[in-house]
């Protein structure tokens, strides 16, 4: 298991390094992407590695001349990066979403990478209009004829059904993981399981699988220990993943993480398209709506349901004693919807805390007297 | 002891905008009282889809709009205050937060039943005074901190409200045939939005029960394309010199423009305005005393400091002329209206809002007007929670400078928010800025 880890970890941390190496191996494309929606089978059907792009752990520096430090870590890193060169590697730059600080990084990109081909497909936010389900599949064709475009040759039905098919298999068995996390018998540090999703984004999904399928033999092979740790449940980060040292200080104050909601977790893998003899590009539409209904965005628009709502159900199903939501500073979707699912957790009696995360250093040994304060009121509630 | 600044140092604003003052109280004062009148109240922000709505008899409450007129005012604190008290952080678009905040002490802190309105300037419960809304409309350009606000202000009323959004593209403009108003993109874009528009229509006649008026719309239509007509008229004559107008008296004249009652009024209003510009034109009176200093002013306007800044800037003897705010919006494209078929012009000049555009065909848009206003400098506005404006900003300030010499400098400030105002940093930078003009001619004489 070590060793499995040991590879995922690798690809987690440096995942420029593992698609340059994939490149030079393979002789294929690269296709960078920005979270949220982009359906990767869309670029691994046109024989690209499709790359989620990610947060540097590197400071800031050269992206201050283009993006005001008033913007969230992620779309600083971002520009930040490809003004240092890091992207020169990317066949093609693919943005596809609304926030407004991810349009501006778009902006400054395709300026910093001129020879760079920089796509955007803006997917519809309004999630349940009457046309959204026609617009969100306008957007997916035309993303294929782009991949097309950029791969050289059509990319057909049968091989999108195929990368469907594979990238399920993906999120069936990592979901599998996030099941006996919950049931406590996965034995896995928030750490280790971040570095799991993180390196589905990078890694070819043939070698993820295979990876995944040997990890789920032994992890159901093996017995976990009981813990009388309190069961939490972690909230927020829509598009980069929290620092492993903050998650790995909320498990050293007597927490374990027994689900989340977090794009680096259970976001990414919530839901599977359609696999049928039908048209591919009509279940990614669905696909797209379907996991905005199952696990809410606030990033989307859809009045129909709620991600409060979702919140509490999810804390009742994982059987969590209490959440802390990570919000990443300056994000604005999170800022807007804090508020209802703060008075959503204190109507329903379910302890939170909020923790603002940063791109830049956070000053942890003071965020760990209040997440251990937090652990404390939590077992004293459930003492009482 | 106060230092008094001299009369030669003081902006000449124009006289005609103070009209606009008392067309803004009557629009507010409507409001208030719409309830009373059996008015059904709509809330939308960003677009001006107005005059769809007062085409329907619906009583319209711009969310911009409230927040801006609060903090010119300043009387934004108890919204904003009511905003954090529930939750919503002070980095949150602060047009949203005071609206917001609005909305939330509308519920809680109704106004007393022995508190009737008075006046703007009187009244002390201005935070609670907007009427809730019967439904709300979504037609937010480029920014999604606009459409999640508009839902976030659902949820604030219990999802018991009707809400329909429109979608409102950004133009990345990638193609070969790209370009400001014209292309493939353009073309199909802004017939998606008009479809969505005559759906809005169809969601208006489910509220009213009503057939949509759409003689009632043409109409103000035809009144909207007039007064943007006089308006952009009026401004073309700022390229003279002096300036005989400034780009605070436009920001003075955005409400007309933007969300007052569509009407003669506003015509005449814009009328007025044009008048008074071509008379100090032909005398030479400038928006300055002495105009030393052309600039352009880059960003949102700081509602807090709108005649705070204007004086500032004529005490350095610098003449803001133009800007992305006044000069690329409300109604600016006025010849795509048809106004006996107005629907898709309106869903045209909603994508051409100031910041709808990607940053190539942005800054394309405002190097034109720097060259025809013949600007020494650019002012930009570093708006803290408007990151809608401030997006392009670096690249905006990097093609002036490289394309058309021009000296930049940034200052920091916000729409609503006072707290992120920092006028020592606006002193030392405009001054900077200012100096390396001069520097500048001095080489070139």
């Amino acid at each position: 298991m070590d060793t499995i880890f040991a590879e995922l970890a690798a690809c987690a941390a440096r995942p420029l390094r593992y698609a340059s190496e994939w490149k030079q191996a393979t002789g294929r494309k690269v296709i960078g992407s920005f979270p949220m929606n982009f359906p990767g089978e869309l670029g691994h059907a046109a024989g690209a590695l499709p790359l989620i792009l990610q947060e540097s752990e590197e400071a800031i520096t050269v992206g201050h001349g283009l993006i005001y430090p008033f913007y969230c870590g992620f779309t600083r890193s971002l520009v930040d990066q490809a003004a240092k060169g890091d992207f020169s590697l990317l066949d093609g730059i693919l943005f596809g979403d609304h926030c407004v600080q991810l349009l501006g990084a778009a902006d400054a990109i395709r300026m910093q990478l001129p020879q760079t081909r920089v796509i955007f497909y803006q997917l519809i936010s309004s999630m349940n209009d009457p046309w959204t389900h026609g617009r969100a599949m306008e957007s997916f064709a035309g993303l294929r004829r782009e991949m097309e475009e950029l791969a050289g040759h059509p990319v057909d039905d049968d091989a999108l059904r195929a990368s469907i098919k594979l990238f399920n298999e993906n999120r069936q068995l990592i979901r599998r993981i996030y099941e006996l996390r919950k049931e406590g018998k996965a034995g896995l540090s928030s750490r280790q399981m971040q570095s799991i999703v993180k390196s589905s984004m990078i890694m070819d999904k043939a070698q993820h699988n295979a990876l995944l399928r040997r990890l789920l033999q032994q992890l159901e092979a093996r017995t976990t220990p009981a813990t009388a740790d309190v069961r939490l449940h972690l909230s927020g980060h829509f598009c980069q993943a929290p620092k492993p040292e903050l998650l790995d200080m909320i498990e050293s104050c007597g927490a374990t993480v027994v689900g989340d909601d977090l794009y680096h977790g259970f976001r990414y893998i919530s839901t599977d398209v359609r696999e049928d003899d039908g048209d591919p590009i009509d279940a990614l539409a669905e696909w797209y709506m379907a996991r905005n209904t199952r696990v809410p965005c606030p990033t989307r628009v859809q009045n129909n349901v709620d991600w409060d709502g979702f919140l509490i159900n999810a804390v009742k199903n994982e059987r969590a004693q209490g959440v802390i939501v990570l919000m990443a500073k300056f994000c604005e979707p999170h800022m807007y919807y804090y508020p209802e699912v703060k008075e959503a957790f204190e109507r329903h009696a379910v302890p939170h805390l909020l923790i603002e995360t940063e791109h830049e250093s956070m000053a942890l040994e003071g965020l760990k007297t209040r997440v251990e304060t937090f652990v404390e009121v939590v077992k004293r509630r459930y003492a009482a | 002891m106060q230092t008094q600044v001299p009369q030669q140092k003081k902006a000449n604003k124009l006289a005609s905008t103070k009209l606009g003052g008392k067309l803004v109280n009557d629009y507010w004062e409507m409001v208030f009282r719409a309830r009373e009148q059996g008015k059904l109240v709509c809330w939308y922000e960003g677009s001006a889809i107005n005059p769809f709505l007062q085409a329907a008899d619906i009583c319209w409450v711009h969310g911009e709009a409230y927040s801006a007129l609060l903090a010119a005012r300043h009387q934004e604190v108890t919204a904003q205050k009511a905003a954090e008290e529930r939750g919503y952080q002070r980095e949150l678009c602060s047009y949203a937060r005071t609206h917001l905040g609005c909305a939330i002490t509308n519920l809680r802190n109704p106004v007393p039943p022995d508190a009737p309105f008075v006046s703007m300037a009187e009244d002390k419960y201005l935070s609670s005074r907007l009427p809730p809304p019967d439904m709300i409309i979504s037609a937010y350009a480029y920014c999604s901190t606009g459409q999640q606000w508009d839902e976030m202000t659902s949820r604030v009323f219990g999802k018991k409200v009707p809400i329909f959004n429109v979608s409102l593209p950004w133009i990345w403009a990638q193609k070969p045939d790209a370009g400001y108003l014209k292309g493939q993109e353009w073309e199909e874009t802004s017939a998606y939005v008009a479809r969505q528009l005559n759906d809005m229509v169809k969601f208006i006649e489910q509220q009213t029960g009503k057939p949509y008026p759409w003689d009632r719309l043409r109409e103000l239509m035809g009144q909207v394309k007039r007064a943007s007509e006089l308006r952009l008229e009026s401004m073309a004559l700022c390229s003279r010199r002096p300036a005989p107008a400034s780009f605070f008296d436009w920001v003075a004249s955005i409400a007309p423009i933007n969300h007052l009652p569509v009407g003669p009024e506003i015509v005449d209003y814009f009328q007025a305005v044009k008048t008074e510009v071509e008379q100090r034109a032909a005398r030479g009176e400038g928006a300055i005393h002495k105009e030393k200093y052309r600039l352009f002013f880059d960003g949102i306007m700081n509602w807090n400091k709108v005649g705070w800044l204007a004086e500032k800037f004529a005490q350095y003897d610098a003449a803001v002329i133009a800007g992305r705010y006044t000069h690329m919006a409300f109604w600016q494209e006025p010849g795509l209206i048809d106004p006996q078929d107005p629907v898709l012009g309106m869903a045209q000049n909603y994508l051409v809002c100031p910041n709808n555009h990607s940053a190539p065909i942005l800054i394309g848009q405002i190097l034109k007007l720097c060259e025809q206003y013949e600007v020494d400098g650019m002012v930009l506005h570093a708006s803290r929670t408007c990151r809608a404006f401030t997006n392009p900003q670096f690249l905006i300030a990097d093609a002036a400078s490289k394309r058309l010499g021009i000296q930049t400098s940034t200052f920091e400030g916000d729409v609503t928010d006072e707290s992120f105002y920092k006028d020592e940093l606006v002193n030392s930078r405009v001054e900077a800025m200012l100096e390396a003009i001069d520097a500048r001619r001095a080489r070139a004489a």
